[in-house]
């Protein structure tokens, strides 16, 4: 077995300049990979961090004896969210919540260091004078979503108003009063929302990975070819083939893994700076642990290994497989077959569906455009040559129907592509969807007792901070809202009546129109964020994809390329054959699986396909075809460079 | 007989080391000539600054006294593409394309359009004994076979000089004979030139005649610069009776005779084929 090893290594070094080069693709491709893969976990894990630091802010009523009374707010300066949590104890020596040293005593006020930076920043009477003048701390990073979270912390009697007021309506407006016993908490309803979305994204990335891996693994194999089949020939077992290729391939996808995890590591200051509702990351969020990076760096090179058994298949059932070149089987339509019955099961899906039906019913279609793209390859390939005038055409053609899985493998990553583009253009909501809500006429909730009293107070507290308004009582019943039209319509005066305003009605703010969407309006944004972030980890795959392939199906056939060239074929048909493989079979399926994303976006739709939707979508199309074009223009000196001598003997 | 190819003064080197010292060769119009060497001799380097394939470092390459070793790169690749065909050991089929598409693929690089192109290769087929391959990939061809096409590929262009680097070199023996045969009557029934570079004298046999290099020198003495053959005997008589010369001894007599002589009448023995077979059957498309 040693001596095997030892064989594989000597083989593995010795490869020559062009062997080391094409390991060099390999171990490139498998390090894109490999980060990406990285990302792509972290993603998920760091979603799930966020929804654990929020937790204590979204209480759970005490199931035994209470310790704390914990009543959460939102409130809001300029156009952005502070979470106000009123905290009181109940008895001594209350455990702290996350992120502070102590329990906050009545009358004092913790700021995230956001908030501090910012009350600091801004004029008192818009924002530091909502809260207590005694700052006792700063709530620690273990207790925010983002680094740039707003939140104050501020410790009450238990019986003071705030800790008995009754609830605040609405479903973003917090939670009221709640008797505690620990700040363990749940998950909002958001944080479960970014985690769906989260895990989306991971699908959408994660699939066009494992297709380009399973690529690159192949394409060791296929370069070891007729390597393996002398070795065959000249009497190995099939057991020693497979090893040799096996522990060659795991050794470059072992070297590539650690290199991509590198890259990951060096690329987590640029990940973190995605902001997703509303700030960026801490560095640790996107550090998905030593297991994490462990199990990656396992599961790289195993999977690697896998991929190159099941290419190897063919050179161990018979020596001659690859030696002789013969006609290869058509791909069997099951392949097509597999993607519409996918696709038959997504008219199934609501868009109120469980995530984990919803992540299989997309995965599916997914994987199966992988499937069915090489046999579309073949029968492509059989049109274009039978219809071929031009001797580039003729040469692509032969070529699609020759060897589709490599022709599909050039292009795989594009298509994929396609499908999140087609996924996403039809998701990506509007701009019109909200509408422009009123960001400056304040409205406040009071019980309907008390609507003489707070309409003085508020006229007399907001024309003493000079911001001089109208003041209606609008609704009936219990509640009955106040609604404050301010005559000075600047951002500061906004906040000063807010500031005015707060306290006035012990638990509730004043808050615009434009406030109560803003919950909304972040999570459409932050689908626009996490659609640009997906679609470019998609296109930096398929592009590295293209090119991968484009490099080392040259050095496959590096020996026909030089002889042809030598005959006096012109470089221009041979780069013209080599991109019209690549351009006709990417124009069929890229577009293709843009409508197959599409219909499977169909049953999340919440709009008809938008403006944003169709430029994400050209602008997605351009992209792939300049990429897979560049990437293929990129190996042009390759090709001229093994082509330049075409001398097929030294002597 | 005229000069179609000559070279002159032709210096190589590649580092310190010296492929070519000075080398000059005349190729007459129908002759075919065989380098010999050793290998690291020199003679494919000969044979690719002859083909328009390298450039010399000094020396002069004329086809038709027409200097081609001055031309740039994509000249030469013409000039390849049009003036010369290529036979090699083994590789330059395009496995991916049937047997009739890659002889016709010269032509249709040539902007002859892809039906007539098909057309003209397939007329290649009956008469080089590969009838009924038309539609095989190189795959699924015999290597005597795949030579076949390879050697229709060359001369489908109607090329002035046909290089050969060990065309049978992958072949055996009697596979090879026969090879070498059809690829010099062809080469001969359409008024080409024929040079081929091996170290099997066998092969070297069945030209008119044999140029050894060795150490980048031509070795005086051992090639005359007579016209090519029928007029008698091989100038290296070491070598026998040339093969060609129609009214000399067969040269493997001494091992019997010709594998295929008398034994399949597609495949005539080289210098009575040229009485015997219809001019036709070579040539496609030019009436005999």
């Amino acid at each position: 077995m040693t001596g095997l090893m030892a064989l594989t290594w000597r083989l593995l070094r010795g490869g020559g300049r062009r062997g080391l080069l094409g390991a060099g693709l390999t171990v490139a491709a498998v390090a894109v990979s490999t980060a990406l893969l990285l990302f792509a976990v972290s993603v998920n894990i760091a979603f799930q961090g966020r929804a654990d630091r929020e937790a204590w802010r979204n209480p759970v009523a005490a199931t035994g004896k209470a310790t704390a009374i914990e009543t959460v707010r939102r409130d809001y300066v300029r156009d952005r969210q502070i979470t106000v949590v009123d905290l009181a104890a109940l008895e001594p020596g209350a455990a702290p919540p996350p992120g502070l040293a102590r329990f906050p005593a009545p009358g004092e006020v913790w700021f995230s260091p956001a908030l501090a930076e910012l009350a600091r920043e801004l004029p008192a009477d818009q924002l530091a004078g909502r809260f207590p003048r005694k700052t006792a701390g700063t709530v620690g990073d273990e207790a925010l979503v983002h680094p740039g979270e707003l939140v104050a912390v501020r410790g009450q009697r238990s019986d003071a108003p705030v800790m008995t007021a009754e609830p605040a309506d609405g479903p973003r407006a917090g939670a009221g009063p709640m008797k505690i016993s620990g700040f363990t908490g749940e998950a909002t309803g958001d944080a479960e929302a970014y985690k769906a979305l989260g895990l989306i994204a991971s699908v959408l990335m994660v699939v066009p990975l494992l297709v380009f891996g399973g690529a690159a693994a192949r394409l060791t194999v296929a370069r070891r070819d007729q390597r393996l089949a002398a070795l065959r020939l000249v009497g190995a077992t099939p057991g020693q083939v497979v090893t040799m290729t096996v522990a060659e391939a795991v050794i470059t996808a072992f070297g590539g893994a650690v290199i991509g995890a590198a890259l990951y590591g060096l690329g987590i200051p640029l990940f973190t700076g995605i902001e997703i509702a509303g700030g960026p990351w801490f560095l640790s969020d996107m550090w998905p642990g030593v297991l994490a990076v462990l199990a990656v760096l396992l599961a790289v090179p195993l999977l690697v290994g896998l991929s190159a058994v099941v290419g190897l298949r063919r050179i161990v059932v018979s020596p001659l497989g690859v030696a002789k070149r013969e006609t290869p089987p058509a791909m069997r339509f099951v392949r097509v077959v597999a993607l519409l019955a996918s696709l038959a099961m997504v008219p199934v899906l609501r868009g109120d569906s469980a995530i984990v039906i919803a992540v299989v019913v997309i995965g599916l279609p997914f994987l199966a455009i992988n499937l069915a793209g090489p046999w579309v390859v073949g029968m492509l390939g059989r049109i274009v040559s039978r219809s071929a005038r031009r001797p580039a055409r003729l040469l692509a053609g032969r070529r699609l129907v020759d060897d589709p899985k490599a022709a599909w493998r050039t292009v795989s990553g594009v298509a994929m592509t396609g499908f999140v583009a087609g996924f996403i253009g039809l998701l990506s909501p509007g701009s019109g969807l909200l509408g422009d809500a009123d960001a400056v006429d304040l409205r406040l909730s009071v019980p309907s007792s008390q609507v003489a009293e707070v309409t003085a107070g508020a006229r007399e507290r907001l024309s003493a901070a000079g911001v001089p308004a109208t003041i209606e009582a609008g609704g009936t019943g219990a509640t009955r809202v106040l609604t404050a039209s301010l005559g000075k319509r600047d951002a500061g005066s906004v906040d000063r009546a807010r500031t005015a305003l707060d306290g006035l009605v012990p638990g509730r703010g004043a808050t615009s129109a434009a406030d109560e969407d803003r919950s909304s309006a972040q999570i459409l944004e932050d689908i626009g964020t996490g659609t640009v972030t997906v679609l470019a980890v998609s296109f930096l795959v398929a592009i590295a994809s293209a090119g991968i392939t484009a490099a080392s199906s040259i050095l496959d056939r590096r020996q026909t390329y030089a002889l042809l060239r030598l005959a006096g074929t012109p470089l221009e048909v041979l780069n013209g054959a080599r991109r019209a493989e690549t351009l006709i079979p990417l124009t069929v399926m890229g577009g293709g699986s843009i409508l197959v994303g599409m219909f499977c976006a169909a049953p999340f739709a919440i709009s008809a396909m938008n403006v944003a939707g169709v430029v994400t979508l050209l602008v997605c199309v351009a992209l792939g075809f300049a990429g897979v074009i560049g990437a293929g223009a990129a190996s042009a000196p390759l090709l001229r460079s093994v082509t330049a001598n075409p001398a097929p003997r030294p002597d | 007989m005229s000069v179609v190819l000559e070279g002159t003064g032709l210096v190589k080197r590649f580092g310190p080391a010296v492929a070519l010292g000075g080398v000059g060769l005349a190729v007459h119009t129908g002759e075919a000539v065989a380098i010999m060497g050793p290998s690291g001799s020199g003679k494919s380097t000969l044979l690719h600054c002859l083909a328009g394939i390298m450039k010399p470092d000094a020396g002069e390459v004329h086809l038709l006294g027409l200097r081609i070793d001055a031309m740039g790169e994509r000249q030469r690749s013409a000039l390849r593409r049009t003036r010369f065909g290529f036979v090699f050991q083994f590789g330059q089929l395009l496995p991916e394309l049937p047997a009739e598409e890659n002889v016709a693929l010269p032509l249709m690089l040539g902007g002859v359009s892809r039906a007539d192109a098909v057309r003209q290769a397939r007329e290649w087929f009956g008469p080089l004994g590969l009838g009924g391959m038309e539609g095989r990939r190189p795959g699924e061809l015999s290597g005597g076979q795949a030579q076949r096409v390879a050697i229709a590929r060359a001369l489908v262009t109607r090329p002035a000089v046909i290089f050969a680097d060990e065309p049978t070199g992958a072949l055996d023996q009697s596979t090879g004979h026969d090879t070498m045969r059809l690829l010099v009557e062809a080469t001969k029934h359409n008024g080409a030139s024929l040079v081929v570079v091996t170290h099997d004298h066998q092969v070297a046999r069945w030209c008119d005649r044999v140029v050894e290099v060795r150490d980048g020198q031509i070795i005086p003495g051992r090639h005359g610069a007579r016209p090519p053959a029928g007029h008698g005997a091989h100038p290296s008589a070491g070598h026998g009776a040339h093969p060609s010369a129609g009214h000399g001894a067969h040269p493997s007599a001494g091992h019997g005779a010709h594998p295929s002589s008398g034994h399949d009448p597609r495949h005539p023995v080289p210098g009575q084929g040229v009485t015997r077979e219809p001019a036709t059957q070579i040539l496609p498309g030019v009436s005999g």
